[in-house]
Formats: structure tokens, sequence, C-alpha cells
């Protein structure tokens, strides 16, 4: 199953593969109307709010997210994130969950499989990235930090030297899973391998992104150089071929393992609490 | 300060979600046409960089911060913006609450040595919709100690780099007085000495390194 999603899950099979890989279909069959109840229940106005503030911003070159669309893609996103927003009250909503709800409902055309693919992601994949705090990014953001510095050490003593947090550089990518960063379908092979191979996808994404690039990023001499050769490694032919590029993040960050994350995770965790 | 060479300020722009932070920036730094289409909202932080002449005799570098207005977005910024040599806080005109978070957007950044601060009502083609006087404005810049207020459309593309500039000469005169200091924080401010020709430098050319 791994090499058979690996090589890209064809488009009319990707919601139903994304849904039992992930755990999400069972979740949606052991809760029926679940969904329906949430949107039905009483609203957190203050939540509402912070949703409405994004909707006309949320993919607007994308005619069918148009307030005039009809079928009214932004009504569906307005549903799914506000039901999200009751369902997961730790994290609420957060900015970048519009997009990969965007996403979602492009890819299952469904409401609710929409709901519980998001669920999946925010709730189970990835670890505490949108939560008020933002532990879990901040923590990753660091992590990826130290697997530069173990494989693209010139590129990691770059950014030391020059002062530039990895957090201005990459929160996007972790942020918005790689949405409007690398071309849709590239976002969408990477997808299938986050489903079902879990966060540490991301990294290995990121560390090609830095390792392919980095003689390209070596040229910078000042920061404001290196955050312009960060947004430019993310464009261009080796991101458009997504075969290749897919073939490439499993062989060239070398091996990636969940233990090694793990316990980097843990030590970056400490590390940012006891930094206040 | 020596005005042979140009400088290099760090600025960043913050305020409440949607009041129009990353059009001002865009019609600024990509020109007009830049701060007509609707932007989507910036997640984490985003970088521009444009050079700007600096009255009277030089110029000087912005490197220009977008950041995301929702507040959990501080825990990651915050450590950041500390570093700026000059903050735009952006309000919207034509929404009342954004203008009442602005003394605290001012305490989130200022720190123990605030960096120059101008205050941007935004929108200000939205006349109709207007919810914040200019006057009342006006009040709260000054009583902040900021260098100024401006309103701005990105839009109509009004004031905009009135805006940038007007904060970029904030900064050199509050480098003159010594009230900040180059290399505030890691390249906040910098100082680029001059060549025979005042000029960007080339591509391949050495630059500059970071000095801290």
């Amino acid at each position: 199953v791994k090499r058979y999603i690996r090589k890209g899950i064809p488009n009319e099979h990707r919601a139903l593969i994304w849904m039992i890989v992930s755990g999400a279909q069972t979740n949606m069959e052991q809760n029926p109307g679940y969904y329906h109840r949430l949107l039905e229940g009483e609203k957190n106005d203050k939540l509402v709010e912070a949703i409405k503030t994004d909707m006309n911003r949320t993919f607007p070159d994308n005619v069918k997210f148009r307030k005039t669309a009809d079928p009214c893609l932004q009504h569906t996103l307005y549903n799914v994130l506000v039901a999200y927003g009751h369902h997961n009250k730790a994290v609420g909503y957060c900015q970048g969950m519009n997009f990969i709800a965007g996403y979602l409902i492009l890819i299952t055309k469904n409401e609710e499989e929409s709901f519980w693919l998001l669920d999946a992601l925010i709730g189970r994949i990835l670890p505490d990235y949108y939560s008020p705090a933002m532990l879990g990014l901040k923590t990753d953001q660091e992590v990826l930090g130290e697997l530069v510095k173990m494989k693209v050490p010139a590129v990691a003593e770059l950014m030391e030297r020059h002062g530039v947090m990895w957090t201005l550089v990459v929160s996007r990518w972790f942020i918005c899973l790689f949405i409007d960063i690398l071309p849709v379908e590239t976002v969408l092979r990477i997808w299938d391998c986050l489903f079902y191979e879990g966060s540490k996808i991301i990294f290995r994404v990121a560390l090609t992104l830095i390792k392919q690039h980095q003689a390209f990023i070596l040229e910078a001499t000042n920061f404001p150089d290196i955050c312009d050769k960060f947004k430019e490694i993310t464009k261009g032919t080796f991101v458009t071929e997504c075969h290749t590029f897919m073939q490439k993040i499993f062989t060239d960050p070398g091996s990636l393992s969940m233990a090694t994350i793990n316990k980097l995770r843990e030590t970056c965790r400490e590390k940012l609490l006891s930094q206040g | 300060p020596d005005l042979g060479g140009h400088y290099q300020f760090r600025v960043i722009v913050l305020g409440d979600a949607a009041v129009g932070k990353s059009s001002l920036l865009r019609c600024f730094a990509e020109g007009p046409a830049g701060g007509v289409a609707t932007p989507c909202p910036t997640v984490g932080v985003d970088f521009y960089s444009c050079t700007i002449p600096l009255p009277p005799a030089g110029r000087a570098k912005l490197q220009l911060w977008d950041t995301a207005g929702q507040e959990r977005f501080r825990s990651i910024t915050r450590s950041f913006y500390r570093s700026a040599a000059g903050v735009l806080l952006v309000f919207d005109l034509t929404n009342r609450a954004s203008f009442e978070r602005v003394p605290e957007w001012h305490h989130e950044a200022a720190g123990d040595r605030p960096p120059a601060f101008v205050l941007v009502g935004h929108k200000c083609d939205l006349a109709a919709q207007r919810a914040v006087s200019a006057e009342e404005a006006g009040h709260l810049a000054a009583s902040l100690g900021m260098v100024a207020f401006v309103e701005t459309s990105a839009r109509g593309n009004l004031n905009v780099e009135l805006a940038f500039q007007t904060l970029a000469g904030g900064i050199q005169r509050a480098l003159g007085r010594g009230g900040v200091t180059p290399h505030r924080g890691c390249g906040g401010i910098r100082l680029i000495p001059s060549r025979s020709h005042p000029r960007p430098p080339a591509r391949g050319e050495p630059r500059q390194r970071c000095q801290c």
C-alpha cells in the first residue's frame, strides 16, 4: 500500500483513500449525525467572526470560492471550519486551516468528509500546530533546524551566522502544508503520503528542498538574500515534476526515522518551554 | 550619521487581521497594481525589500516584514519583531475595533527600547464607512509617542509611499538623537558604507556581511 501511495493516488480515488488510511472514514461511521449536530448547535461569536473574516480571502482566484458561485464552496468552507472550531475547542480556528479545508473540499467534494479529514490532520497527524500557543509548530520548526544541522550543515551554519530564524522562512510550509508554496499536483502527492505515513513527510519535503538547492542558498550573503532564496527554491521545474520530486524526497534526505524525529521533538519542546 | 553610505532598516508591519497590511506592502513594494487584488490572509510572516531615497542625501534599503494579524501568530513572530527598527502599525479606518487594539499592538512591539512607530489608518478610500476620525487617530499616535499618523489606501494608491518614507525619516531622526543605535538587535539597522558609485550591488558582487 505504501508503495502504491507513494506513486500517487489517482485523483478519482484520492478522497476515498485519504478517508480510509487516515481513519477519518471509521470516525465518520462511528459518529453518525455528529457533524450536523455541530452545525445546528450554539455558536461561539468570536470564532464565527474570525472565520468570516477569511471567507472572501480564501482562494479568491478560484471561481468556485466566490460568494456568487453555485454551488458556493465558500459556504461549504464556512460550515466545515465552524463545525471544526466547535468540535476541537482547544484549537478553534487558526488561519491556514482555511486553505487546508479548502483543498479538502475541492478533493472530496463532500462537506462532512472534509470535516473528518480536517480532524484527522489537525487532531492526529499534525502535532499541535494550530492551537493558540502553537507549540507543536514552533517545536517542528526547531526540529527542522536540527535536521538541517545534521544533513545540510553548511546551510544551518549560514542561517546561524546571519541570525535568520527558521520560523521566518518555513512557517508557511508547515502551517499551510505547502499549499500556495508548491504546485497543486505536488501538494496533493505530498498529502497522499502525509495521510498514510504521517507528519515526518513534511520534514522530508523541507529537507529535500533545502538540500537540492544547497549551492543556491549558499550564494546568499545577507539576511534578506537568504529569505529571498527560500522563496525561490519552491519554484521551478524541480517542484513541478512531481514524480521525480516525490522520488527525491524519499532518497535525498537519507534515513529519517520516526524515533529520531520524536527524540528531537522532545528535546526541542523542552528547550522552548524552558525559554518561556 | 554618515550619509555617504546607505542604511538598511528592518521594518515590521503589524495590526489586526484583515486591516490591509499585505495590500499596503504590496502596493509599496510591487507598485499600485499590487495593492488592488484581494490577498489571502498572511500565515506566519512574509518578506519584501525595497530601496527608497532618504533625504537629505542618502537612501535606505527597507527590509519589510509582513505579519499575520491573528493573535496566536504573535507567539511565533514576537521574538522577531522586537528587533525591528521601525513599525508600521496599521488599523482599518472602517473598523473601529481594529483602532481600539492599537495600544495593545504598540505595547506588544515597543519593548524596553521602542522602535520608531508610524500609525496607519488604512482603506481611506472607503469614506462613507469611516469609523475613526483623523483627529482621534492623530491624538492616539501623539500620545503613544509615534512619529506620525498617516491615512492610506492601497486600492487608491494614496499616501502609501508617504507612510514608509515617514517611517524611514523617523528612524533616521531617532538615530541622529542616539535614541536607537545601528545593530539594534541583529540587523535591525545597519549602515552600509558607500562605494565610489552609490548603486545597489550587482549580482555576484561581494556584499557587506552581517556584523552581529
